[in-house]
C-alpha cells in the first residue's frame, strides 16, 4: 500500500512500516500508531479505511493535523448509560501533543538545509567545515574522513 | 533438537520409529475462529526459471515414469513392511458419572462431538502441545479434580458471588488441566460455559481496539466477535431456550425483550463495531437468568490484574479495568457483578513474565510474595478492590504415584517414547522431577525423544 508516495508493503507490522518515512524512527512510530489506535499486532493489511485516512491525514502535515481529544476513562464504580441515550459530552482536558510538532520529509530536509545554510552564512567553524567537505565534529582528519569528504555538503539534504 | 520444541517451531519432524498414521480426531488450531485470511498475493512468476514464460502444451501426454511409479500401500504385503502399527488411544471417555473417588488417577480421554468445547474455545499453548503429541486430548483425574467438581456441583444452586475460585500453585503443578477439566465437565453437566485459554492475548494488544465514549473504555470488537461465536458454538443448544430481559436499541438491529438471546448475539456476530456492547449485554443477560447454571472460567487470570501494553492516543498505559471485556471479568471475578447461579473459576500461571502477578493478587489470594511486601510498597486501591473475596484452591505440586504411573502408560500407548516399561524408568523419572507434573512430561518423558 502507499500512503503520500512512501511504498509500504502489506505483511509488514504498521509500526514498523511507518519507519519508512524519513524522519519517523521507532518512537515516533509507536506513538502515531497509539494516536490512531493501532494495536502493536497490526499489519498494513489489517488497517480500516478510517485509520488509513487518519495516518495520511497526520503525515501529510502533522503541524496542521486535527488535535486528538482526551478521552474520559470510567473509574471502577462508573454505570455507563443505556443504548439509546444520547451520550454526555465529557469534557477532559487534553495532555500536551508533542506529535504534531514534528517534521518529516521534505520539510524536515528543508530545516536542516537550512540550519547548515546558516551556519555558512554566518561564518563559523561548522559552515567552513561543510563547505570544505571535511568533519564537522572535531573527529580525526590525519586519517578516516571518507563519510565526511563524501557526504558533508552545503547542500546537503536536497 | 527436542520433539516438543521441533513441533512448536513448526519444523519438519522425521519420525524414527516406523510408520506413525495419522492421528485421528487429533486437535487441530484451525483457522475457523481467526481473522480471514489475507488474499492470496498474485504470484508474479520469475524471470531468472528457465521454462517461464513459456505456456505447459495441454495436448501432450504426461510423461510415464515407468518403473519410478510408487506403489499403493496395499500392494505391500510382504511381512518386512510390517511396522508396529500406531493406534489412537484407547481410552475411556470423560463423563461427569465417571468422575468418582474411585476414578482418581485414571486416564480419560475428552470427548470429540460436533460441538466440540476445547476445539471451539481452544487452549492454552502447553496443553496444545501436549495434545501434537498424543493422538487424543485426554487428561488424568487426579484427587483435586474429584474435590473442585464436587465444589463446582454444589455451586450450581448459589449464586457466583460466594463462589469465586482461583487456582493456585507452583509451575508445572497441573492447574490449566484442572479448568479444561471443570470446563468439560460442566459443560457436560447441562452449564452455560464461556472458557478464556488466554486471557493474555486481552491485554497485550494482539486485537484490535475502539474507545467507546458511551462506556468510557476501550472495547475490543474483534475479539468480542470471536468469543461470540465461540459461545455460540459450545452453548448453542442450551441458549435457544433463553428470552432476552431488557431491550437493547442498536442502531442497526434493535433487539426488544422478549425476543431469544440469539438474536442478541447474532447482532455482534454481524456488526463488528457493535461486538463489544452485545457481549457486554449478553453478560448482563447471563447474570440475570436462573434457568441454567454458568461458568465464566478465565485461565492467565493474573493477567487482568495488570497493566495492559495498549496505549491511548496520548501513548499513556491503559489500565486492563479500562478495557471493556477484562473489566467485565473483573467485576465478576471481584463479586461486584454476579451470576444468579454458576461459579466463576481462575487459574494462575507463571509462564509469561510480562504478565506477572501483582502484590495485591498475592495477598488478597493469601500466597507468598515473592517480592517487598512491606506497607511502603505501593498497592493500588482499585485492583485491591477487585481482588477481594477471591478463594484460593492450591492445587498439590506432586503428583501421586498412581497419578504419575495412569500419565507415564499413557505415554507409553501413545508409542511416544523410547523408554522400556516398567517401574524402574517410571520410578527414575518421577523421583527426578520431584512428583511436579510439567517436569515429569517435558523433561522426564519427552526428553528420551531427543532429535
Amino acid at each position: 500500500m502507499h500512503i503520500l508516495g512512501v511504498l509500504l508493503p502489506e505483511s509488514y507490522p504498521v509500526k514498523h512500516a511507518l519507519t519508512q518515512f524519513y524522519g519517523i524512527g521507532q518512537k515516533t512510530a509507536q506513538r502515531l500508531c497509539a494516536r490512531v489506535q493501532i494495536h502493536d499486532r497490526a499489519r498494513i493489511r489489517h488497517l480500516n479505511q478510517g485509520q488509513i485516512t487518519a495516518l495520511t491525514a497526520f503525515l501529510s502535515s502533522p503541524a496542521n493535523s486535527p488535535p486528538v481529544a482526551a478521552q474520559p476513562l470510567a473509574p471502577p464504580t462508573f454505570v455507563p448509560p443505556p443504548l439509546g441515550q444520547p451520550v454526555r459530552q465529557v469534557e477532559a482536558e487534553a495532555p500536551p501533543d508533542s506529535l504534531r510538532e514534528i517534521k518529516i520529509e521534505s520539510d524536515l530536509r528543508r530545516q536542516m538545509r537550512e540550519n547548515i545554510a546558516h551556519q555558512r552564512m554566518i561564518g563559523s567553524y561548522v559552515g567552513r567545515r561543510h563547505a570544505m567537505h571535511l568533519p564537522v565534529r572535531g573527529q580525526n582528519t590525519q586519517s578516516n574522513a571518507k563519510t565526511a569528504r563524501k557526504l558533508n555538503r552545503v547542500e546537503r539534504y536536497n | 533438537m527436542l520433539l516438543v520444541t521441533a513441533l512448536r517451531t513448526g519444523r519438519a519432524v522425521h519420525p524414527t520409529t516406523g510408520t506413525l498414521a495419522t492421528p485421528a480426531g487429533a486437535v487441530a488450531q484451525t483457522r475457523g475462529y481467526a481473522a480471514p485470511a489475507a488474499k492470496n498475493a498474485k504470484k508474479v512468476s520469475s524471470k531468472f526459471r528457465p521454462n517461464a514464460g513459456k505456456r505447459r502444451d495441454s495436448k501432450r501426454p504426461g510423461r510415464d515414469p515407468g518403473l519410478f511409479r510408487p506403489m499403493s500401500v496395499n500392494n505391500l504385503t510382504h511381512p518386512v513392511f510390517e511396522s508396529e502399527q500406531r493406534v489412537a488411544l484407547q481410552l475411556p471417555v470423560f463423563r461427569p458419572e465417571a468422575i468418582t473417588p474411585t476414578a482418581a488417577s485414571k486416564a480419560l480421554a475428552f470427548p470429540q462431538n460436533e460441538s466440540n468445547l476445547l476445539k471451539a474455545y481452544g487452549l492454552p499453548t502447553n496443553i496444545l502441545v501436549d495434545y501434537l503429541l498424543l493422538s487424543k486430548p485426554c487428561s488424568v483425574v487426579r484427587e483435586v479434580t474429584v474435590s473442585l467438581l464436587d465444589q463446582l456441583d454444589n455451586a450450581a444452586r448459589s449464586s457466583s458471588k460466594d463462589n469465586r475460585v482461583v487456582l493456585t500453585g507452583k509451575p508445572g503443578c497441573g492447574k490449566s488441566y484442572l479448568m479444561v477439566q471443570a470446563v468439560q465437565y460442566c459443560s457436560q453437566k447441562g452449564w452455560l460455559s464461556l472458557y478464556i485459554p488466554r486471557a493474555i492475548s486481552l491485554v497485550n494488544s494482539s486485537t484490535s481496539y475502539v474507545y467507546d465514549p458511551r462506556t468510557q473504555t476501550y472495547g475490543q470488537p474483534a475479539y468480542a466477535q470471536q468469543l461470540l461465536k465461540r459461545f455460540v458454538d459450545v452453548n448453542g443448544s442450551l441458549i435457544r431456550h433463553l428470552t432476552l430481559r431488557s431491550s437493547y436499541p442498536f442502531d442497526e438491529r434493535p433487539v426488544n425483550s422478549g425476543e431469544p438471546l440469539l438474536n442478541l448475539i447474532n447482532v455482534g456476530l454481524e456488526y463488528q463495531h457493535q461486538a463489544s456492547t452485545a457481549l457486554s449485554a449478553l453478560f448482563d443477560e447471563l447474570a440475570k437468568q436462573t434457568k441454567y447454571p454458568v461458568l465464566l472460567a478465565i485461565d492467565d487470570l493474573q493477567a487482568l490484574y495488570c497493566r495492559s501494553q495498549y496505549r491511548d492516543p496520548f501513548f499513556k498505559s491503559i489500565k486492563s479495568y479500562h478495557l471493556t471485556l477484562p473489566r467485565t471479568l473483573l467485576e465478576f471475578v471481584s463479586g461486584k457483578r454476579v451470576f444468579a447461579r454458576g461459579a466463576v473459576l481462575g487459574a494462575l500461571s507463571s509462564q509469561n513474565t510480562t504478565f506477572r502477578t501483582p502484590l495485591e493478587l498475592i495477598e488478597a489470594l493469601g500466597l507468598e510474595p515473592s517480592g517487598p511486601s512491606n506497607p511502603y510498597v505501593p498497592r493500588e486501591s482499585e485492583i485491591v478492590e477487585y481482588a477481594k473475596g477471591l478463594k484460593n484452591l492450591p492445587v498439590p505440586e506432586k503428583l501421586t504415584v498412581d497419578e504419575a504411573a495412569s500419565i507415564f502408560e499413557l505415554w507409553q500407548q501413545a508409542k511416544a517414547l523410547h523408554l522400556p516399561q516398567g517401574d524402574e524408568p517410571f520410578l527414575t523419572k518421577y523421583t527426578e522431577a520431584g512428583g511436579n507434573a510439567r517436569e515429569f512430561v517435558q523433561k522426564g518423558l519427552l526428553q528420551t525423544v531427543a532429535m
